[in-house]
């Protein structure tokens, strides 16, 4: 059963159209990169190899283009492409520590607000040590070029350090946590606020009981997506 | 209630975010860096969940997969956060199960749930071994799945050599517990694969996808068979560094945690 273009093309143009308004383009690059892999093997395996596809357009080897397969690895592609620049503007406009201390003023418990900002910071910094230990392996000897099976035979001497170090850590922190009130029962006053005007209020929840409406009518068979 | 909010204390806290770090870390580099048919991202769930808990462990599992998609671009991961969710709650209840503690065992005791172990393995391993798709010589599917079932022996080998160097029956049980998640995560993945991105993921999993459709597979089929060749053997071997990881760590230090004394059980005689 294939879809019709409607969804993916009004989502990829509301996407688009966020892009334009806040002009973030250039920074959005990466992400569209980023995202190659996955367009590029959504094109290839639909398009060649869809199941009980007949339409066929063209024959390359053992493999045939068919329109069906085609028609859905462009719209799969176009939603996927489209998902990558919505979290991309998202990153690109909103700062993660404004974010979560608005969050907070909102109600967001103090625990939440730990556990996702210091996940997100911790990423590129457990990269980094990753790195350091796979130097220090291969300044052991350890062998991390070459074929795929070899590379995977480093994964011991990586990931056992990795998790190792961490767990240390986690110690540590929970001292750290706990000599500075963190399971005090008090809530902490903010005290940066940000600007946030009616229009933008009522779009937000405009906006959000659009996704509720549009869902509910196109489930429930009221609103027929072409 | 005092159940939920002590899977919550100061120290599980802090050491919710070295887990997700953990398992994106570990699972982007295994996905996206080697390209394996296996995943490696939920150590940290599972680590939490027989830890800290069910909850804890689910929470863990969904900011995880949530916290992956924002903070590194072009990922495919953020729709499968339910799946991450069920992980961490199955690891949750193993652990309440005391399915990580240490058994320590002769004779029937030992080598019973040894065998159980390893009919689990072979009956994952088997239907890869005996489907035609894998053997299509048109993609590198051979490559994959001589390394799953390298994969699969090893683990064997594992849960045996375990059991027979330190007559302790719990590897084996880890290792079915792991194998049972694996299938129900395969499971709650398909239909997400199938609806959100027509079953291709951009993961080195995708050759399985191409492989299972040209066997004449619909799409819904070939996400769930890809499921069924990564999941369990992925799901088992997380189960068994968790094992390794808990083994290693100081009981002092793991009593500390809500379901730490639960999941390593008394100290031993």
């Amino acid at each position: 059963m294939i879809r019709g273009w409607t969804g993916p093309v009004s989502v990829f143009g509301a996407v688009l159209l966020t892009v334009v308004i806040t002009g973030v383009g250039r920074r959005l690059v990466s992400f569209v990169v980023a995202s190659l892999p996955l367009v590029i093997s959504i094109l290839l395996i639909n398009t060649f190899i869809y199941p009980d596809a007949t339409d066929a357009l063209a024959t390359v080897g053992p493999f045939t283009v068919t329109g069906t397969g085609l028609t859905v690895a462009l719209q799969a592609a176009l939603r996927v492409i489209a998902f990558a620049l919505a979290i991309g503007v998202f990153v690109a406009t909103t700062d993660l520590d404004d974010l979560l201390s608005d969050l907070e003023r909102r109600g967001l418990g103090r625990r939440a607000e730990f556990v996702i900002g210091s996940a997100i910071r911790m990423v590129p910094r457990m990269v980094e040590r990753a790195g350091e230990i796979v130097e220090a392996q291969r300044a052991r000897g350890l062998d991390t070029e070459g074929r795929p099976w070899r590379r995977a035979r480093g994964l011991v001497p990586l990931a056992g350090p990795m998790i190792g170090g961490a767990l240390n850590d986690v110690e540590e922190r929970t001292m750290a946590l706990e000599a500075r009130a963190f399971s005090a029962p008090a809530r902490r006053t903010p005290i940066r606020r940000f600007p946030d005007s009616a229009a933008q209020r009522a779009a937000r929840w405009g906006l959000g009981l659009l996704i509720v409406a549009l869902t509910v009518a196109t489930v429930g068979g009221w609103l027929n997506v072409p | 209630m005092e159940w939920l909010s002590q899977q919550f204390g100061t120290r599980v806290i802090a050491l919710m975010p070295v887990a997700i770090a953990v398992n994106i870390v570990l699972g982007y580099t295994v996905a996206n860096v080697l390209k394996l048919p296996i995943y490696l991202d939920s150590i940290g769930t599972i680590l939490v969940g027989v830890l800290a808990g069910p909850i804890a462990g689910a929470l863990t599992g969904i900011l995880s997969s949530l916290i992956w998609q924002v903070a590194i671009p072009g990922q495919s991961i953020g729709p499968f956060a339910p799946v991450a969710g069920v992980i961490g709650l199955l690891a949750g209840v193993w652990g309440y199960l005391g399915v990580y503690r240490r058994r320590p065992a002769e004779g029937g005791n030992l080598w019973l749930p040894v065998v159980i172990a390893l009919g689990a393995i072979a009956l994952l391993v088997l239907p890869i071994i005996n489907n035609p798709a894998y053997n299509d010589p048109a993609f590198t599917v051979p490559w994959y799945s001589a390394a799953i079932i390298a994969v699969a022996v090893a683990l064997g080998v594992g849960v045996v050599g375990m059991a027979y160097l330190r007559r302790d029956a719990a590897p084996a049980w880890v290792a079915v517990a792991g194998a049972l998640t694996g299938v129900i995560a395969a499971i709650c993945s398909a239909p997400i694969a199938a609806i959100v991105y027509g079953g291709v993921t951009g993961a080195g999993t995708d050759i399985i996808v191409a492989a299972l459709r040209q066997g004449g597979a619909d799409v819904f089929n070939a996400a769930l068979g890809q499921g069924f060749f990564s999941d369990p053997i992925d799901k088992t071997i997380t189960s068994f560094v968790v094992f390794i990881i808990l083994a290693g760590m100081s009981r002092r230090l793991i009593a500390r945690f809500p379901m730490g004394e639960r999941a390593v059980g008394p100290e031993p005689a």
